[in-house]
């Protein structure tokens, strides 16, 4: 993915770029509102990782003239300013997805990842598939390898939230905010215990397992 | 009813309105009693003077020339456009000009003015209507057998007296009247505007640092008031803006450098290839993580405890919300060896917010797996408890809080002897705190049901919300 990162911290920014070139992204950097908003408007980018508190022009309102624009490129933000209220702010704005400093890189990657225009997580979609794994949207079913897997509604969605990103990693975080509607950080491994229970049903009965835990960064579906 | 009345006289403005009221009733009454004195009383002083001059006159004329010239020069002295009435008794004489015949009743000899009433209508026209005035008179004996009487008619004095009279008497009813409305009306507007004020005091309290006071811009005391009052709250709220920045500030420069810090302890990591290396590095940077976390943590209580994010609690229902959190918990718990009940006993309605309310439950959760050793019982209840308040609460099976330990938990930072060994920072109880502030609850602590199977102690930890108000 072609990605933009509107940071004014130059070290932190550089980190961003480095990171994300790693995992095999081309990353452009602006380090003021003003020149990140003639980037964004310069040129394709699929996705835009964007601190809230810049130089020259805020984050919020670099991303409201975009959008005024009728610039739809997906945005992460950035912000120190980690209160539920202020991600709201940030979403109502056109954000797509709202990161609070302090934030690992792994979480960063996954989120820009889960957001990027290639992988479209919202898409009209009625059928995800990954391998032999099969998942009906409209009928409620999982399948595996043809055969019928009973889950509970919750199980059904965090299934559904790593299908949507197969191959990606998914963070914890990630998980409790999308499956649970949750956005604070439990202090146990609360969300471990349900994917081991998702995992026993998907992958225990099969020899090939496909539902992996990244060390350090979340989890990943992956054939 | 009568409270309403009460609260009228307990108000300031009211009060003082009666008594300018009264205060001009009572001039008011001065003022009739002067107009009373200075016009009619002054009036029939006259009249009973000229009319004692006249009687002296007669008598004199009298005792001088005798009765039978007294008679003449009375008849003389009663010709029309005079005004003075008489009446001439003397042996078998009787003269008189009016259609009527006083009864004396004495007056003759206390000499004293006095009045009555006659028809003053002309002789000369019988069918007309009988005009009754009023005259005053005085009367004096001659001789044995005889008395005049001098009189003059009052009638156009007496009523003008008396319209004067009651149109101040009404002016005076008029104004008490009006100026109890007006007292009314004065006295309501301004406890309005008062209590305008104590409104606003109480939730400036409640952390609605919004919340101005209403000015109207006529300029008088209590306007002034507002003013000075809003140019005060704007000042407090630029202060607190002025802290809040520099917090965000502080947060935003000591969060980038430490973000800086664990990325580069998680690059490190994933580079080096010793294992020994590797994992000290891995958690350096889990170390740098759990700093960063307490310390937003510490802001988030921060925040909470101004109690800003008040104006968006909403209605919800807990019992769904209990229902996601035992959801979400209830394998972990499994997991832990302990036995998870949720119990959730009649309807329920809470002001409050989704994601503060769900950290709070789970911060209770989360303390009740960790220090409930294994195969304890964990309950999560929602219930009814006295006058219609909802109580939500997590009893476990665990060791419990000592009572004399009881407030200090919830302090920041305060961390009980037998947990230091346990993972923690000591913020939970009181972010559940500052939460259950935020919602206008109570958070109770106090002891589990210890049984037989579980000999521990347990710790009860209750949220018990204010009644539901429809908003």
């Amino acid at each position: 993915m072609r990605i933009l990162v509107v940071e004014d911290d130059e070290i932190a920014a550089e980190y961003v770029r480095k990171g994300l070139m790693e995992a095999g992204h081309v990353v452009d950097l602006a380090h003021d509102g003003e020149l990140g908003l003639e980037m964004a408007k310069a040129a394709d980018y699929d996705a835009l990782v964007l601190d809230r508190m810049l130089p020259k022009r805020d984050g919020l309102s670099l991303l409201r003239a975009l959008r005024e624009d009728g610039d739809a490129t997906p945005v992460l933000i950035l912000s120190a300013l980690g209160e539920v209220d202020q991600k709201v702010e940030g979403l109502r704005a056109g954000g797509d997805d709202y990161l609070a400093k302090p934030y690992s890189f792994t979480e960063l990657l996954a989120r820009v990842e889960a957001i990027g225009r290639r992988s479209d997580p919202t898409a009209a979609v009625t059928k995800l598939k990954a391998g032999d794994l099969e998942m009906d949207l409209l009928a409620r079913t999982v399948r595996r390898a043809g055969q019928n897997i009973l889950l509970q509604p919750r199980e059904f969605r965090l299934l559904e939230c790593l299908m949507r990103h197969t191959g990606k990693v998914v963070t914890r975080t990630m998980l409790l905010e999308k499956v649970w509607d949750y956005h604070f950080d439990p202090q146990t491994n609360v969300i471990d215990v349900h994917i081991s229970r998702l995992r026993a049903k998907i992958d225990k009965d099969f020899d090939l397992p496909i539902l992996h835990t990244v060390r350090g960064a979340g989890y990943r579906l992956q054939v | 009813m009568f409270a309403s009345v009460r609260r009228l006289f307990n108000n300031t403005i009211f009060r003082l309105s009666m008594i300018a009221a009264s205060l001009f009733a009572f001039s008011s009454l001065v003022v009739l009693g002067y107009i009373y004195v200075a016009t009619v009383s002054v009036e029939i002083i006259n009249i009973d003077n000229r009319l004692k001059q006249e009687l002296d006159e007669i008598e004199a004329m009298y005792l001088e020339k005798g009765g039978d010239y007294t008679n003449k020069q009375i008849i003389h002295r009663m010709r029309p456009g005079q005004g003075t009435m008489y009446v001439y008794v003397h042996n078998n004489d009787f003269t008189s000009n009016i259609a009527f015949k006083p009864q004396l009743d004495g007056e003759p000899e206390r000499g004293r003015p006095f009045q009555f009433v006659y028809n003053a209508t002309n002789d000369t026209n019988p069918n007309a209507q009988a005009q009754i005035h009023r005259a005053r008179a005085r009367a004096r004996f001659m001789g044995r057998t005889g008395y005049i009487l001098v009189a003059r008619d009052v009638e156009l004095i007496m009523t003008t007296a008396e319209r004067v009279t009651r149109a101040l008497l009404i002016s005076i009813a008029i104004a008490l009247s009006l100026g109890l409305i007006s007292g009314i009306y004065v006295s309501r507007r301004f406890a309005r505007r008062v209590d305008a004020f104590n409104k606003l005091a109480t939730d400036i309290r409640a952390g609605d640092l919004k919340r101005r006071a209403p000015r109207d811009h006529s300029g008088d005391e209590l306007d002034d008031l507002a003013g000075h009052l809003n140019e005060m709250l704007d000042h407090i709220d630029r202060l607190m803006q002025a802290m809040r920045y520099a917090g965000d500030s502080i947060a935003h420069d000591l969060r980038s450098p430490l973000t800086r810090l664990q990325t580069r302890l998680e690059g490190a990591s994933a580079a080096v290839k010793d294992k020994a290396s590797r994992t000290v590095l891995l958690e350096a940077s889990d170390d740098a993580s759990q700093l960063l976390r307490t310390f937003e943590a510490v802001l988030r209580i921060a925040r909470l405890e101004t109690g800003e994010r008040r104006e968006m609690l909403v209605a919800l229902d807990p019992r769904a919300l209990l229902e996601d959190i035992a959801e979400l918990y209830g394998p972990s718990c499994e997991e832990a060896g302990h036995v998870f009940r949720l119990e959730i006993e009649g309807k329920h309605q809470l002001r409050a917010d989704r994601g503060l309310l769900s950290q709070a439950v789970s911060n209770l959760v989360e303390n009740a797996i960790k220090y409930t050793p294994k195969g304890g019982g964990i309950i999560l209840s929602l219930r009814k408890v006295k006058s219609g308040r909802t109580e939500i609460s997590v009893t476990d099976t665990g060791p419990g809080i000592p009572a004399g330990d009881r407030g200090r938990v919830k302090e920041r930072f305060v961390r009980l002897e037998e947990s230091r060994t346990a993972p923690g920072s000591g913020l939970g109880l009181a972010l559940v705190d500052a939460v259950a502030d935020l919602h206008r609850a109570q958070l109770e602590l106090s002891d589990g049901n210890p049984s037989e199977e579980h000999p521990l102690v347990g710790l009860r930890a209750a949220l018990i919300f204010p009644k539901f108000k429809r908003s």
